[in-house]
């Protein structure tokens, strides 16, 4: 009977972890999972499904992805169907009825931010891979982490109201610091003479940054977005380079580099890899600084 | 840049930080955001003329120089060659755009376009692919065993597929394929899946592909060669094993991925359950004239850029071949299937290498024996460029003596086929194919040659790892 009780004791006691388990929450990719980590804290525990070295357009739907998703009470997607080509076999594997589309598990952070290029007109895929509601690369840009830190705050205080407090609280205090950021960067950026405040990007991904920091995007090395660069549009490229005075090509580290290398030599310029997202321990905010230090040590040269 | 900026885009977020009411930034009252943004415009505006003003070299920018424009030519090709752009084609299926309906024309656009755009969404996902292929065989009587192959010298029509996908309400989903051949019209695939039991459970019903093996239940869309593997078409029917049925599965619990399938279909047709009742039309008159699927599939990932999936199925079901006494003889079909992909993720290349075994073991007993036959297929496929693959595949299936479905295979038929394929975006595909066919019951070997196109228009739903 004793040794009953004890066993049943200690099951009980490596059960308990179990019931006082934080707030669940799954992101799709790095940036959306480091704010989740910054504003759940230590009463949410948050997986990343995509890696912050691999394009969110390109992820393999690995079923192993599902299993964190079987028990997750948040799932945070970047939305504009960034992830249209892996996500939905996983949400749909996962079987997770709290997570699915249209729950309030679902967050679509699109929701939540101001977005840039949105089509006003029929688009087709002949202008190559656009985004029918807009750019989908909004985290780069820390303004749009702020409105997606205060949307993540009050979503899981809804879900796990018992720290609600906690979540709130640094959720505001995130979204300070990160308009504050991006306004002492603005400042600093345009410190910079206006002819060097201007860049050339790879893919058309970083234009909400370039709007943070009042930069102009002079013109992208690829022809159309996801469309290849051919040498005739390269050519194109580094005259407007030579015209615009644009010395600066910009892009993620998981595009090639090879054309932008050869166009900043011709163009006596230089190519910054900024991140691409948060690492694994990384925060956002650590993450927006890498890259906007980057770009601000290129343009000022 | 084919889209204006909208005037919001130039405006500061809100110093709090906060989400605009409602949550959809297109709904504020647009009278003070209009003209904030139209200041800040005319502000931005201002000073990039100011800043491009500044910039302007004294005389024009020379065009690039004939040795320039070699270094730029060298660069992209170096850039493809090594396939160090990206391919636009997600492993597990395509990234699709869906069209939005068109916006009326003029500048009247904008509002309308969005409330169109609103009603558009409701739609489901609607896609078009066509399979057309032109093929050489060195015999006038090929032996290709698969319903969508090219199977003669000249074109084939592989299919026209028309998918439609849509969620039914928060319960269910309707995922349909129909298919236009040189034959007819046909209903592939048309189901409704579950979308939120609990406990990890999915169910299915209505007229599906049964989950024997990796490369059943796909559609030519997502294959890696032109046509069937002669074991799907042997041991499982021209159009793969389907039929009209039900599927309970079962997302375990454990600590890797593991998944349960039960199913139980109806067993006849000619096409879609050979290895069954085929073409015969008995009537059900106890669950054991239905066919019963299970299958376990579990996955590994090795590492970030290791994965391996391995799946163990077996399909019991009557056979028509009972002689008088109706379902009493039966048909057992064993599966596994094997599937390793190396997809460095780190890598800017985005090259993936892939290889893919299966191999079916069938019992039938038939009046006064019982036959058993075996076979194999296994293939690699590597996408070594940007827009370039190249896949080799190699097949041995076993005959038996007097086989009342395949009276010619008697003994054991093996081919061995090369592909080469070029993805101009990842909404379109050109295969060149070849293959060696060596039937041990003809003379000479048949030798086949075939360039295949795929195009697709519309949204088409993401695919399984």
């Amino acid at each position: 009977m004793t040794r009953h009780r004890s066993l049943a004791l200690t099951l009980l006691i490596a059960l308990l972890p179990l019931n006082a388990v934080a707030l669940e929450v799954v992101a799709t990719l790095p940036d959306l999972g480091a704010l989740a980590r910054a504003v759940g804290g230590a009463d949410a525990k948050v997986t990343v499904l995509a890696s912050h070295r691999q394009d969110p357009h390109y992820v393999d739907p690995r079923p192993s992805l599902m299993l964190p998703l079987r028990s997750a009470q948040l799932l945070v997607v970047n939305g504009l169907q960034l992830e249209q080509g892996w996500l939905p076999p996983l949400i749909r594997g996962a079987r997770n009825p709290r997570v699915q589309v249209g729950t309030q598990g679902y967050l679509d952070a699109s929701f939540f931010v101001q977005r840039l290029q949105v089509p006003t007109a029929r688009v087709s895929r002949a202008m190559g891979d656009v985004h029918p509601g807009g750019n989908p690369h909004f985290t780069h840009d820390p303004r749009q982490g702020a409105r997606i830190a205060t949307a993540l705050g009050q979503r899981m205080a809804q879900l796990d109201p018992a720290h609600a407090k906690g979540y709130l609280a640094r959720a505001k205090a995130l979204a300070t610091r990160l308009n504050a950021l991006a306004s002492r960067q603005r400042a600093r950026f345009a410190k910079l003479p206006a002819a060097k405040r201007k860049v050339v990007s790879y893919h058309r991904s970083l234009t909400y940054l370039y709007a943070c920091l009042g930069l102009t995007e002079v013109t992208t090395v690829e022809p159309r977005p996801g469309i290849p660069p051919s040498p005739g549009h390269t050519a194109k490229v580094l005259t407007t380079m030579r015209q615009t005075g644009a010395r600066v090509i910009a892009q993620e580290s998981f595009y090639p580099r090879r054309v932008s290398q050869t166009l900043a030599r011709l163009a006596k310029g230089r190519v910054v890899v900024l991140p691409g997202g948060a690492g694994p321990k990384e925060t956002y905010e650590a993450r927006v600084m890498r890259g906007v230090e980057a770009l601000h040590a290129a343009l000022a040269r | 840049m084919p889209f204006p900026v909208t005037p919001a885009d130039a405006t500061p977020t809100r110093p709090d930080g906060r989400a605009p009411a409602g949550g959809t930034p297109w709904a504020r009252p647009a009278g003070r955001r209009v003209a904030r943004g139209l200041a800040t415009c005319a502000f931005v505006a201002a000073v990039a003329l100011a800043g491009r003003a500044s910039a302007q070299p004294a005389s024009p920018a020379p065009a690039p120089s004939a040795a320039e424009m070699e270094a730029l030519r060298r660069a992209t090709e170096g850039d493809r060659a090594a396939g160090r752009t990206s391919p636009r084609r997600p492993a597990g299926g395509v990234a699709p755009t869906p069209v939005r309906p068109p916006a009326p024309g003029g500048a009247a656009g904008m509002a309308s376009y969005r409330a169109q755009a609103m009603v558009g969404a409701m739609n489901p996902d609607i896609s078009l692919i066509l399979d057309v292929a032109a093929g050489w065989f060195s015999d006038d009587k090929p032996l290709q065993t698969g319903a969508h192959d090219p199977s003669r010298t000249g074109f084939t029509l592989q299919q026209l597929e028309l998918h439609m996908a849509s969620a039914v309400d928060p319960y269910f989903e309707l995922q349909t394929n129909i298919v236009f051949a040189e034959f007819g019209v046909e209903v592939e695939e048309a189901y409704a899946r579950s979308l939120s039991l609990p406990a990890g459970l999915q169910l299915r019903a209505g007229q599906f592909l049964a989950r024997l093996g990796r490369q059943n239940p796909t559609h030519p869309h997502t294959w890696a060669f032109a046509d069937q593997p002669i074991l799907n078409g042997k041991m499982l029917g021209s159009e793969g094993l389907r039929g009209l049925g039900m599927e309970l599965t079962w997302l375990t619990p454990l600590p890797w991925y593991a998944e349960v399938v039960v199913s139980t279909q109806m067993a006849n047709g000619a096409c879609c359950a050979r290895s069954f009742w085929g073409g015969a039309a008995l009537p059900v008159r106890t669950p054991f004239d239905l066919m019963q699927l299970v299958r376990l599939q579990q996955f590994f990932p090795l590492d970030d850029d290791w994965s391996l999936t391995w799946g163990l199925s077996a399909a019991l079901g009557p056979n028509g071949t009972g002689n008088g006494r109706l379902g009493s003889n039966r048909t057992d079909l064993f599966a596994t299937d094997l599937y390793v992909r190396y997809r460095p993720v780190a890598s800017r290349v985005r090259a993936a290498l892939s290889w893919q075994t299966e191999a079916m073991l069938r019992r039938r007993q038939v009046p006064g024996r019982q036959l058993r036959d075996w076979g194999l297929t296994s293939q690699v496929v590597w996408r070594y460029a940007l827009r370039w693959e190249v896949g080799v595949r190699g097949e041995h299936v076993t005959g038996v003596v007097d086989d009342p479905l395949d009276p010619d295979w008697s003994s054991a038929r093996q081919r061995v086929s090369a592909q080469w394929t070029f993805y101009p975006s990842h909404f379109s595909r050109l295969r060149l194919q070849g293959s060696v066919d060596r039937p041990s019951w003809r003379i000479a070997p048949v030798y086949a040659a075939f360039l295949a196109l795929e195009v697709l228009i519309g949204a088409h739903g993401s695919h399984d790892f």
